[in-house]
Formats: C-alpha cells, structure tokens, sequence
C-alpha cells in the first residue's frame, strides 16, 4: 500500500512547477557556487576543483540551500489540511504506516532528485567560461559525485525527517522553516566547541569535519584524493542519520491519525458548545458614522498593522527566532577585533558589528518568509473574499501587512540589543552607548530590510505562487550581492545602496553617513513606487491572471495614488540626478573595468620612464592647513632636489597622486621650466628645466597641492582626510617618476590584458634596485619642516621638535622641525586628542638629554596607554644598549581611526590604529600583551627600516620584519615571562602554517622573502627565537649592532653605494654563530625546512636513591620543501636516512642530521592552579638518527616528556612533541 | 434604488460560459438567485461584489457602475461568500471589530456599540471571547452575516448562506435575513426552492448561465397552476414516461418512484393533479432549458 501512496507522491510533484524550479534555483546556484563561497578565500595551491573544495562547497551549499528542504520536505502531510483533504485521506483503509511512509518517501526521493542540480550545476561550474583551465585539476566526476552521497544525502535525510515531522505534528509551514533556523543555530554553535572531535562529529554540513580530516594532508594530496568515507566523516554522518531516524520514530509515535490535531502539543481545545438559543435580538444597530477621510485612513493603516504585528507576535516559531537570535551572541564565539588572540574591550560597535552579522540570516528568514506568509494570510485562512470586498484601498491593505512586519524586525531587533547590553554587562563592560545600538540596527540594519521587504512584496503580488517567489526573492538577495562583488557597485543602480561603513569611535560614522542617506532616501522612493505598482496589482478577488490584472490595475489606480506615484517619480528622478551630479560629475566614479583599464594605460604609456634618473629630494619644506570639517587641505612649499647621478638631468617627472579631488599647482622651478602635458590624463608632469641639472647640484621645487571635498562620492572615499582623525602620509604629496604602486598586481588579469608578469621582487644583485628604498627612493637623509594648521579643537603632529604652537584666526598652528636628517618618509595626523607624556633617557647617555615620549589618543581610550608607554621606555632600554643610540628626541603615537588595522612606523611617530591596540582587554594570565608587543615592534622598525634602510630586493622585509619581530620579542621577554613568549610564538607558527597552506605560488625562504606576511612575520619571529635560543641573545646582538653599525644610512661615517640585503645580514650571523651550529642559518634562513618530531614512547623507574630514571625513545625526521610543497630528503636517492618498523606502514625518511634539539621533562605541578610544571632536565642533544633513545636521571617523579616543547623548530603536528604519563 | 444587470456575461479561461447575456432588474428588498450547482450564481454574485470581472455588460446600482467604480460600491456592500474561513487563533469579536474598522467605523465608542449589537444580534454574544477556531459551522455563518451588516449596507450579497446548516440554524439565519429594512438590496443565491419561497420577494432562476425566469415566486407559481399532475410509478417505467411526457421531477416517496409532470389538460392514466409550487416551476424550467 505504500508503495502506492509514494508513486502518488512522485506523481504529484512531476505536476508542480515549484518542484522544477527548486531544482533550476540549485542547480543555477551550484554552477557558481564555488566562486561564491570562495569568493576571496586564498586556496594556496589546492586547486578549486580539488575533492577537499568540491565536497566543502556541496556541504555549504546544501547548508544554505536548507530551506529549499524544508519547502519540499514539510508540506507532504501539511498539504492533506491545507486543502481539506484530511477527513477524506484518514478515513481511507490506509495504515498511518502506509502513509506517513509512502509520503516520507516520496518526498524525499523527490528531494534528492531536485538535490542531484548540486552534482549537474558543481560540474558544469568547472566548464564556465570564466574558470581558468590553469587553476584546475582534470575533470574528475567522482569528485562530484562522492561527496553527494557522503556528505550531502545524509543530512538531507536528517532534515528532511525533522521538516517531515514538524510539518506532520504541527501542521503549520513556518514551523517547518523555522526548524531549519535551528539547524543553522546548531550549525555556530559546532564552531564554537573546543573539542575538535567533538565539533567534526556534530557540525551537520561537515565543514569543520572535512578540515579536521585533512588538516595534516599535504597539498598534492588534497588535490590528489578523494575523501574517504571514514573517521570522523563516517561518525558524522552516522550520527545524524541515527538522529534522523530518532526524529522518524518520535513522529511516526506522535502522529495522531485522526482529523483533530494532535493534542500533545496543545492544552485541550475548548470545544464551544452553545446551551442554549437564545431569540435574535430585534434592535436596530446603534447609531454610527462610517468615515472615509484622511483620518480614519491613517486610523485603518494604524489598526491594519498592529493586527498582522500581533498575529505574527502570536506565533510560537516567532519566538522561537526571537530567542534563538539572542541566544547565539551567548553561545557564539565573537571576534571582538581580535589581535593575536586578545580580544578587544566588547565596546558597543563591536558588538553590533558581530550582532548585525550573526542575526542577518535570522532577519532574511523573517523577511522572506513572513512576507510570503503575511501576503497570503487571508486566501490562507479562505478568508480573502471578506476582506477584498471591504472598503479599505488597496493600498491600507498591502501597507498594513508591510508595516506589520517591520515592527516585527523592531521587536526583534530590541531583543538582540537587550541580549547586546546583556553579553557587555557579564563581560563587566557598562558603556552601553544605546544611541549606537539604535542608529546601528534603526538606522543602518532596518532601511535595508524594509527595501528588500518592499521587493519581497513586489515580487509575492506579481508572481502570485508563493514557492516561486520565495526562490525569486532568495535569488534576488543573491544576485544583489553577487552584483556587488563584481564590480558593479554604484548606489544608483546597485538595489539599495551600500551599507553606512565602519563606526570609529574617533570620527563617528563620520562623511559616509551622507552619501549612505542620499542614496538610501533614492531608493527609499523607488520602493515607494514599487510598492504602489504591488498594491495596485495586488490580486483582489477572484482573477489572478497578470493580463486580468494589469486590466484592472488601470482602474485601481486612484486619485491620490495617481498623486503620490507622480510625486514619487519626481523625487526619485530628482534625487538620482543629485546622486549622480555628486558621484558621478562633482566626483569621478570609475567602474572596475575603467579602473583597469586606467591602469593598463599608465603601464603602457609611461613605464618606459621607470628608471629614468631624476633627483633626489633632500629638503622638505612645507605649510599644511588641514580643514577637517570640510575635509580639505592645502599644502604649499618646497622641496630641494639633488642631482646625486652622475649623468645631467633635464626632465623632472612629476607624479601628482591619481586622485581626482587632489589638484597639483603653481609648480616652479628655480631658473624656470617648460611643462611637457601629454602625460597629464595620468596626473603625470614632465618639466624640461631650462638650465639643466648638472651632478652634485640642487634645485628647487614649489608647489602648492590642494585637497578639496565635492559633495560625496559613490562609498569607498578617502579615509585619510577625515573630520577627526586625518591621517596620511608624504606618498599623497608630489613624487618623482613613475610610480609602479599604480600597476596592475593581480596575475590573471594582467594576463588577460596581455601586460607582462610582473616580478614581485627584484633579485639582491639588481644594481638599480640595491639604490633603491621604496619608504624613501625619492631621497634620503633630507631636512624636513614643516608647519601644519587645523581646527582649533584638534592636534596635527608631524615628525621633528615642535618648535612653535601658536592659535590664529580659531585655528591651531604647529611647527615642526627635524633636527637630525631622516628618511623621506613622515605621516601627517590631526584629530581631538587627549595626551600622556613622559619621557626617557638613554641609559648609556652621559649627557641625560630626555627623549619626549607622548600617546596621543581618544578621549575614552585609556585602557592600555600605560602598558605603551611602559613599552616605550624598555624597548628604547634594549634597543639603545644592543643595536644604536636612538637618534630623534622624541617618540609620539597617534591614535587613527579603524578605517585602517595596522601601526606604522615613521621618523619619532607611531600613527597606530584605534582597531588593534587601544581598545584590546588584555588578561595578564591569559593573554599575552599585544599592546605591549605591538609597541615595541613598531619602535624597533626606528632601527630596522628607519635606521638600517634596506634595499628593495628579495629578502627586504626580513630586515625590516623579522628583526623588529625579534626585537620585539626580547622587549616581551624584559617584562614578561618565557611562557609568555612561547604562547606568543604557538600563534606565530600556526598563523605561518595557515598562510603557507594559502600561498599560491612557490614558499620563499626568508633571506629571499618577498611580500609573504606568514614568512616575514610568523616564520621569521619562530625562527629568529630559535637562533637566539640555539647561538644565544648576546650572540644575535651583537651581530646586529654591527650590522647597524656599518648600514646605517644616516651615519656620517655611511659610504655604501646602496642598501642593505639578507647576505649582508645572514654574513652578521655565521659571523657569531658556532660551526656546529652553522646549518641552522642555512636552516632556519636560506632554506625551508621543517621538523617532524615525536616522543614515541617513555617510562620512569623510580631507584633506590629516591631518584628517577627516564627512558625515552623518540623519533625526528627532517625534509626540506621544494616550491610545490613536495618533501625533498636530499639531492640523490641514497643520502637519506630511513626508519622502518614492523609495526608502521610507511617508513620515516629524514635528510641526515647533525642537529640539535631540547629534550625537557617535566615534574609534578606543586598545585593544581600552577600551569607551568617544574621542568627537570632541559638539555639540547645531538640528533644522528631518526629514532633515538635516551636515559635520564631526575630527581623527581617526572609527568611528562618533550622533545623541541616549546616548538622551536618548525613542526607542523606539534601536538607528539611531548608525551605525559 | 435598483440594481440592474445588463447583458451581463463571463468566460472563464477554461471555456466554461459562466455567464451568458444575463440581465435583471433588481429592486430593494429580497432578490431569490436560484439555480443548481453550477448555474453561475456565484460568478454573478462575485462581480456583483466586485471580486471579479466581467467579459462584457454593465452592472449599476442606483447611478454608480459597479464594475468601474468598485470602490464606491464596496463601501456600501455587504458580502458573505459561499465558503470562507476565519482565522482560527482570535475571537469573534477581535475579528469583527477590525472589520468594522476596515469598514470605515472609525470611532471608537461607536465600533464597540455597533459589534456588540451584531454580536447580540447574530446571538454570538456570549461566545465573543472564543476563538474562531473553535466556531460551528451555524455560527461561522452567523459571525459572516454579522459582518456582512456591519455598517447597515445598501447593498447585501449571501452567496448560499444555508448551506450544510442544520434546520434550527437555518430558520435562526432567515429571521436575521428578514429583519433588512425595506430599502436594501439583497441578493440570495441558493439552490434550495424553500429558501426563496420563504424569504423572497423577487427572484429569478439561473442555469448554464443563462437566466431562465425572473419574477415574483408567488406570480411564477399561479403561472403554472393547475398543470402539474403527479403519479407513483414502477422503478423501470421511468424512461417510458419520460418519453411520453414532460417530466419535471422524479423522486421517490416511502421507496416509489413519484414523477411530476407539467400538462396543460388533464393526462389520465392515473395522474392527480397537485397543487404547483416553486419547487415544480424551477424543476420546470431547468427541464425546459435541458430540452
């Protein structure tokens, strides 16, 4: 009988058309789904058809596409009482087995079919015209069709058992689709267990199963294999599908086979039994009035929507959103502007940042299905004939259902703030900042809601078949956002606008708010317009034909909708020309294929002045007048050039920055010049002096450069110049010759555009290069000066002594002067600040002249300036004693707004973002202080970039990087502990191996890095640990003071013909390294190597004398990489060591050793709260062998067992590295 | 004011001729719209309510054209259509008193005295605070009536309204009906003879679309009085009466055939005359239209 009643199923949903759509919508999606869901993400090189990226992209396809589930999956029982049918289906001889059955079935046949556009729409995706054949492996269908069984069916079958039986008990569809919000919920809520295990087995779309998997696979195997259906997979999926079934029974139990809803889930129904018949009453109805004016208009709007708001407040799924929305700020794991795993003070716009991300998807649901829901109400209930016959327009009618729903989002909203203010008062933080909350989720969050409502009713009243226009409405959401990401972002076509951007709490939302409103307001009346086509159109009776309706419309058009529509289509055009007169004529907007194609052209026509030698700056001489208000500046003045070639030079090339609110003029030249304007579309200024520039003479250059704001620009415009918190840099100002920064980076597409590849780095001997600095390769060691005014109530701050402050005309005036020479290379800030001043003095200064030390910082941001200026002081401490006095007199850091997360270091100024230090709460116990560290790594940059100048080669940012890293290291290690230290170093490798995984071209060893964060940073702070480890500290010193020493650029004494590279500085090093430890320069600088290293086995035997005999066996191997990230043992077949035993499957191949390696074992903790147990015996011992034993003697009992414990070595499992008991 | 309906007619987009060149002059008071299932009524009811429209003709009530000027119409109309659901989740008398704010009764005060009136008049009082979930079906029809009089229209529409009642519930439903002052129109459409006869004043009879009779019940009754003859027949003799005679009705009576026929002079063979009702010239005219 089942049988019957589930090819009655199949047949009935060959005969829907939602059924075919669902599957179109799919298998659309899947096509792009990779590109979607990768969008951005760097893959290294796994390929994006590799098994490991086709079976995540299905997982998180089947994740998001969940509710095309729930719209298959809980209607099959619902249906039968939809339509009434179930008095005439339960009163058949089916058996309720049968039945459910024969339906459960059905469906889900129906289901997986409509899932199959997952494998077609996946595969195709591989053939798109805009996938690169290069970036993809050979066509593999398995690899399509694996994961579909694997990791797709078996939570289709758990949630669509769990739709099914909700569908079935409750009898109601949003119940359906609420419950695939639960599994969304449940779905964060697996990111956030610690367990690993724990979190691959209960994550339903198997992300984090799938990373857990192949976290230790190399990538030729990622790319290579398949992913076997075993481990955590296996229990995964088995666990789901046992809970699935759990879910099946429970139903099947529950279901009451009768047309009387089930009572289990409801107190018993009051059955109204009338007693006794009372006679019609004869009176005449009370007297009334019947009002049709404006009043009683607003009235019925008023009462209309407070009706379909207190009918959705009656809904249990509402509230079930409402709760699981605020739940999840509780149980998710909140990045709160995290730095190195010390998160920020939960300050309000954090919190709403992270709140607005995580409760979108709550609001696209309420929104997509509440709409539908609310648009339907009333044919729902078969009601509709009622209420179409009522005198209230059209329009009441449609506006009470959308007003009703946006106070929903209101309530919803209020909720998730009061769970916001909740989740900062348990975190102790009581600034709650209500205004933000609100202007955050009422003025940013609900505009865009209410016009994605707007289009969610347009969509619902013209397609007129509720499933249909869910999906459309899903697709229009999609497409709006894939829009976005192409490139195709102008406010005036882009449906709604952009968002407001990022709040600083320095400068509010500061000149994005107007733009955001203007172009908000413009779509706000489009919306308008659509939204009286919805009315008019909405379907009021019995025809629902669009021909029969577009009829009708005409008529339904009325007096004053006629009115408003007109007003409407005014102001809409109105302010679509101001938007466009402001983006578009007063500003330049340039679409991503313009941009290109700009820059194609700056390339083509001026590259061949690259290296045309021109004069370097060696003077700066400059008066600023910022106008934060309006945001704009001029500055005006002079630069000295020297002719330090050898050649004469008769053109000057001036690059003016390519921006088109930033205007060059009045440029002179002393003795005159001719301006050569061809170049000029590329802001691009050719001067043939009239008196050439012979070698060793100087020149000088004035000019006055202005920054004017116009209106506003289309998103996107220029952070630096702000109302509080100006920040930029000399690059804004006039340079000289072409300027490479404007060239195409990206690979592909100067492929496509047929421009050579570009070469990331020069090599360490190119000549031209080795001359060359970047921060300052249009001069060196200049004289700066410079007098910056701003508004009265601000600070501007540049480098050098301010010699003068005075105020005029309600401005502030300051004058700096650098007395020393310095790079060319200074900020310019200015912004309301609070200051903290102090001030050091050189240990080793016989003549005590203090260096000022100042943090100039927000109002409010307090909370981590001591530990700065503690910082300050040790690393001036350290670096002064070990590498070179510090030459300046002073040292400043400037807070700037978040539009930007980094510090940078300039001569005596430290501009450091509000996003990364300022704000951090940092634990001492737990967190390690990267205030503290950020700190002294920027003020070692004033040795190592601002001292010492590298050359711009391969291996420049190890100078720079990785010695401040270092540096900053042995700062941390002044006031904190080693384990503080080594906590650090723990990140700094796993970050290393989470951009290794991510490098897409061949991983550069260090001496040859070229702009790989993960090396320069994360591998050069472990590794530059291990050489002061393995050599000892005063060793590395001692090598960089001399390095130091004979590179500092600004020393009298420096002579060299160009800059520093890594040979010099790797020649430092074997300088004061001992010969047997000569191979870790090699090692650790010049090759890449990695460890494996694993405590196999070890045991303790107590003797006689109370003492402790350790027996440990240990293994190490050790390979180095080639740029495919293939294991290399040595140049030939048999120079490796090998280690096999009977009980391991593949034999461990190591290149050979002569190394050395920390063998640590630890005793008992003394309590249970201490973390760090004794350590017993720490000793390096020499490794020959892959598989080593050893004998200790210890006086305690030991716990535990390590071998490199503090992971000294690059060691991707580090997790063997240490063995207890 | 009369409602009148001029050469109405409708095709559904499936062939089906809903309605065909239907015109009727409607005055106040009860207008009886009878036909079996089928006929057309309720496409003629709906585009009297302004919930569908016509392919050709024109409807007016007094001088407003009903089918152009919907809105006006609505405000004076009051409609209970055939089937129709209630929300089950809130009260008779939350439902009824968003109507009648939709309905324009925008006064506060006002609104409560006149729903509860309505709710004492359609004897729902009691009930007023229970959810309509939980309704019968006599007082879902009598909640819909209670709607469909709010703000006393001009203009009353009862598609059916006495179907699936129980006879007390029915007998409660016409003493409603009946109380409509004089200068309303109201339209019943029922397939039920007895209810026109009761209630109407003015009717007419409507199949395939077609109007086949329109006039007073009582005056269509005298029109056929004296021709219906009556005779208990044998269960196979069927055909052959048909054959010979004009049969208007066959039923049975305590198990045996009865057949109605229509005859200007007596037929013998064992035919009594019988006193002609409405039921005879409905049967009449749907059996005239058949042929």
């Amino acid at each position: 009988m089942w049988y019957e009643i589930f090819k009655f199923e199949l047949k009935y949903r060959a005969k829907r058309l939602d059924t075919y759509i669902f599957f179109i919508f799919i298998f659309l999606f899947s096509i792009v789904a990779v590109d979607f869901i990768y969008q951005g993400v760097d893959l290294g090189l796994v390929k994006k058809n590799a098994p490991i990226i086709i079976a995540r992209t299905m997982g998180a396809l089947t994740g998001l596409t969940l509710m095309i589930a729930s719209l298959i999956m809980g209607v099959p029982i619902l249906r039968d009482f939809e339509y009434n049918m179930e008095s005439l289906m339960f009163v058949n001889p089916i058996k309720k087995r049968d039945y459910l059955l024969g339906r459960f079935l059905g469906s889900f046949v129906v289901l997986l079919i409509v899932f199959t556009g997952l494998i077609w729409g996946n595969a195709l995706g591989e053939f798109m015209p805009w996938r690169d054949p290069e970036e993809l492996l050979p066509f593999n269908f398995m690899a399509y069709i694996q994961p579909f069984f694997t990791v797709v069916i078996p939570i289709l079958f758990f949630g669509s058992a769990l739709f099914f039986v909700s569908g079935a008990l409750s009898r109601k569809l949003i119940v359906v689709y609420t419950q695939a919000l639960f599994i969304f919920v449940l779905f964060m809520l697996t990111r956030n267990v610690e367990n690993e295990f724990l979190s691959a087995i209960l994550d339903p779309f198997s992300l984090n199963t799938l990373s857990t998997m192949t976290d230790l696979w190399s990538t030729p195997e990622l790319n290579g294999q398949l992913i076997p259906f075993n481990g955590v997979l296996l229990y995964s999926k088995l666990f789901w599908i046992a809970i699935g079934m759990i879910i099946l029974i429970i139903g099947y139990k529950r279901f009451n086979y009768n047309v009387v809803k089930s009572k289990s889930f409801k107190k018993k129904k009051q059955a109204i039994i009338e007693t006794e018949i009372a006679p019609p009453d004869n009176e005449e109805l009370p007297n009334f009035t019947v009002h049709q004016g404006f009043k009683s208009q607003c009235i019925q709007l008023l009462k209309h929507s407070l009706f379909y708001f207190k009918s959705i407040l009656k809904e249990v799924s509402f509230w079930a959103i409402v709760i699981c929305a605020m739940v999840i700020i509780l149980i998710n794991s909140i990045s709160l502007g995290t730095v190195y795993g010390v998160d920020s003070f939960p300050a309000t716009y954090f919190i709403v940042e992270e709140l607005k991300e995580m409760s979108g998807y709550f609001f696209i649901i309420i929104l997509v299905f509440y709409s539908g829901e609310l648009i339907w109400k009333e044919r729902g209930a078969k009601l509709s004939l009622i209420y179409d016959a009522l005198p209230s327009t059209d329009f009441i009618n449609l506006a009470g259902k959308f007003i009703g729903l946006i106070l929903i989002y209101g309530v919803l909203m209020l909720s998730i703030i009061v769970s916001g203010v909740i989740f900062q008062s348990f975190n102790g933080y009581y600034q709650f900042e209500l205004d933000l909350y609100f202007i955050s989720f009422f003025g940013d969050f609900l505009p865009f809601l209410i016009l994605y409502t707007f289009m969610s009713f347009f969509i619902h009243v013209m397609v007129n078949k509720k499933f249909v226009a869910y999906i459309l409405v899903f697709t229009f959401f999609i497409g709006s956002v894939a829009m976005g990401l192409l490139g195709f972002n102008h406010g005036l076509y882009n449906f709604g606008g952009n968002k407001i951007g990022a709040y600083s709490s320095m400068n509010g939302f500061g000149h994005f708010l107007a733009p955001y409103l203007w172009i908000k307001a413009y779509w706000f009346v489009f919306c308008f317009i659509l939204f009286i086509i919805s009315a008019i159109f909405s379907v009021r009776g019995t025809e629902t034909s669009l021909i029969k309706r577009w009829k009708q419309a005409k008529q339904r058009l009325s007096k004053p909708l006629k009115t408003y529509a007109s007003v409407a289509i005014l102001m809409f055009i109105a302010l679509g020309s101001f938007i466009f007169y402001n983006t578009n004529i007063l500003n330049t907007y340039w679409t991503k294929t313009q941009q290109l194609e700009f820059r194609i052209g700056y390339e083509q026509n001026l590259k061949q002045f690259e290296y045309v030698p021109q004069p370097k700056i060696t003077s700066v001489n400059l008066i600023v007048e910022l106008y934060p208000q309006t945001r704009d500046y001029t500055a005006e003045g002079y630069y000295i050039l020297v002719n330090s070639t050898e050649a004469s030079i008769q053109n000057i090339h001036v690059q003016k920055l390519i921006e088109s609110d930033v205007k060059l003029e009045e440029v002179t030249f002393e003795g005159g010049a001719t301006l050569d304007d061809q170049y000029l579309e590329y802001s691009y200024y050719q001067y043939a002096l009239n008196q050439v520039l012979q070698p060793g003479d100087s020149i000088k250059m004035s000019f006055k450069q202005s920054f004017t704001t116009r209106g506003f620009e289309n998103g996107g415009s220029n952070s630096h110049v702000v109302n509080n918190g100006t920040f930029f840099n000399n690059k804004d100002f006039p340079t000289l010759g072409y300027s490479n920064k404007y060239e195409i980076r990206d690979a592909d597409d100067r492929e496509d555009f047929g421009l050579a590849a570009r070469k990331g780095m020069a090599d360490r001997n190119d000549p031209i290069e080795l001359k060359n600095a970047v921060n300052g390769d249009d001069g060196y060691n200049i004289n700066f000066e410079m007098v910056i005014g701003t508004d009265i109530d601000q600070t501007a701050i540049a480098p050098g002594t301010l010699v003068k402050h005075w105020e005029d005309d309600n401005r502030s005036y300051f004058h700096y002067k650098m007395e020393q020479p310095m790079i060319n290379f200074y900020s310019i800030v200015s912004a309301r600040y609070e200051v903290m001043k102090d001030s050091w003095i050189a240990p080793n200064d016989s003549l005590k002249t203090p260096v000022d030390l100042e943090i100039y910082y927000h109002k409010g941001h307090e909370y981590n300036i001591d530990r700065m200026m503690s910082s300050m002081k040790l690393s001036f401490d350290y670096f002064s004693t070990n590498f070179s006095p510090y030459p300046y007199e002073q040292m400043r850091i400037m807070e700037f707004p978040r539009y930007a997360q980094f510090a940078q270091s300039f001569p005596t100024a430290v501009p450091f973002s509000e996003g990364i230090g300022f704000m951090l709460d940092i634990d001492d116990e737990t967190d390690v202080d990267m205030a503290f560290y950020i700190t002294a790594h920027e003020l070692a940059h004033q040795w190592w970039g601002l001292q010492v100048v590298a050359a711009n080669v391969q291996g420049r940012y190890m100078i720079l990087e990785t010695l401040s890293q270092y540096s900053a290291l042995m700062v941390l290690r002044q006031k904190y502990s080693e384990a503080k230290v080594q906590q650090f170093l723990k990140g700094e490798l796993k970050s290393y191996f989470v951009g290794k995984a991510k490098e897409e071209h061949e991983e550069s060893t260090l001496a040859l890095v070229e702009k790989e964060e993960y090396i320069y940073y994360r591998k050069g702070a472990v590794n530059m640990y291990a050489l002061q480890d393995y050599i000892g500290e005063a060793n590395v010193n001692l090598a960089l003071k001399r390095f130091v020493k004979d590179w500092n650029a600004f020393d009298d004494n420096f002579n060299k013909e160009r800059y520093a590279t890594t040979i010099d500085l790797l020649a430092y090093f074997r300088e004061v390294t001992p010969k047997h430890l000569q191979y870790l320069i090699t090692d650790l600088f010049e090759t890449n190597t990695h460890y494996d290293t694993k405590v196999a086995n070890y045991s303790s035997t107590k003797l006689d004398n109370g003492s402790y005999k350790v027996d440990v066996e240990y293994t190490i191997s050790k390979y180095k990489t080639d740029h495919k990230g293939k294991r290399l043992y040595g140049e030939t077949q048999n120079d490796s060591l090998v280690y096999k035993t009977e009980t391991m499957k593949t034999p461990l191949v190591s290149m050979f050793l002569t190394d050395y390696v920390d063998v640590v074992i630890f005793g008992k903790a003394k309590n249970d709260g201490d973390t760090s147990p004794p350590i017993l015996y720490n000793q390096k011992h020499k490794i020959t062998e892959i598989a080593n034993t050893l004998s200790i003697i210890v006086d305690q009992e030991p716990t535990e067992v390590g071998v490199d414990p503090y992971c000294k070595l690059i060691d991707k499992n580090t997790a063997d590295n240490r063995k207890s008991l | 004011m009369n409602l009148i309906i001029n050469n109405l007619s409708k095709t559904y987009s499936n062939g089906v001729k809903a309605l065909q060149n239907v015109s009727l002059d409607i005055p106040t008071g009860m207008f009886g719209l009878l036909g079996p299932n089928g006929a057309g009524k309720s496409t003629l009811m709906r585009t009297i309510a302004t919930l569908q429209e016509a392919d050709t003709g024109t409807v007016s009530l007094g001088n407003l054209d009903v089918l152009n000027e919907k809105h006006e119409i609505r405000k004076i109309l009051g409609y209970l259509p055939q089937q129709f659901g209630l929300y089950p989740k809130i009260s008779a008398e939350v439902l009824l008193n968003h109507l009648a704010v939709l309905k324009g009764i925008t006064n506060v005060s006002e609104r409560k005295e006149v729903v509860k009136a309505l709710l004492h008049k359609t004897n729902l009082y009691e009930k007023r605070k229970q959810n309509l979930g939980g309704f019968s079906g006599g007082m879902k029809q009598r909640f819909g009536i209670a709607q469909a009089l709010l703000t006393n229209p001009k203009l009353l529409i009862v598609d059916e309204p006495t179907a699936g009642l129980d006879p007390m519930e029915r007998n409660r439903f016409y003493n409603l009906l009946s109380e409509l002052g004089e200068n309303t129109v109201v339209i019943l459409s029922t397939h039920i003879v007895e209810d026109v006869k009761e209630l109407c004043t003015n009717m007419a009879i409507i199949n395939n679309g077609h109007v086949l009779l329109k006039g007073n019940p009582l005056d269509v009754i005298a029109d056929i009085e004296g021709k219906v003859y009556q005779k208990t027949i044998h269960k196979n003799e069927l055909e052959n009466y048909k054959k010979d005679y004009t049969v208007i009705a066959d039923k049975l009576f305590l198990g045996k055939p009865i057949i109605n026929i229509l005859s200007d002079n007596d037929p013998g063979h064992g035919f009594s005359a019988i006193p002609s009702g409405l039921e005879d010239v409905y049967f009449s005219q749907i059996f005239n239209n058949r042929g």
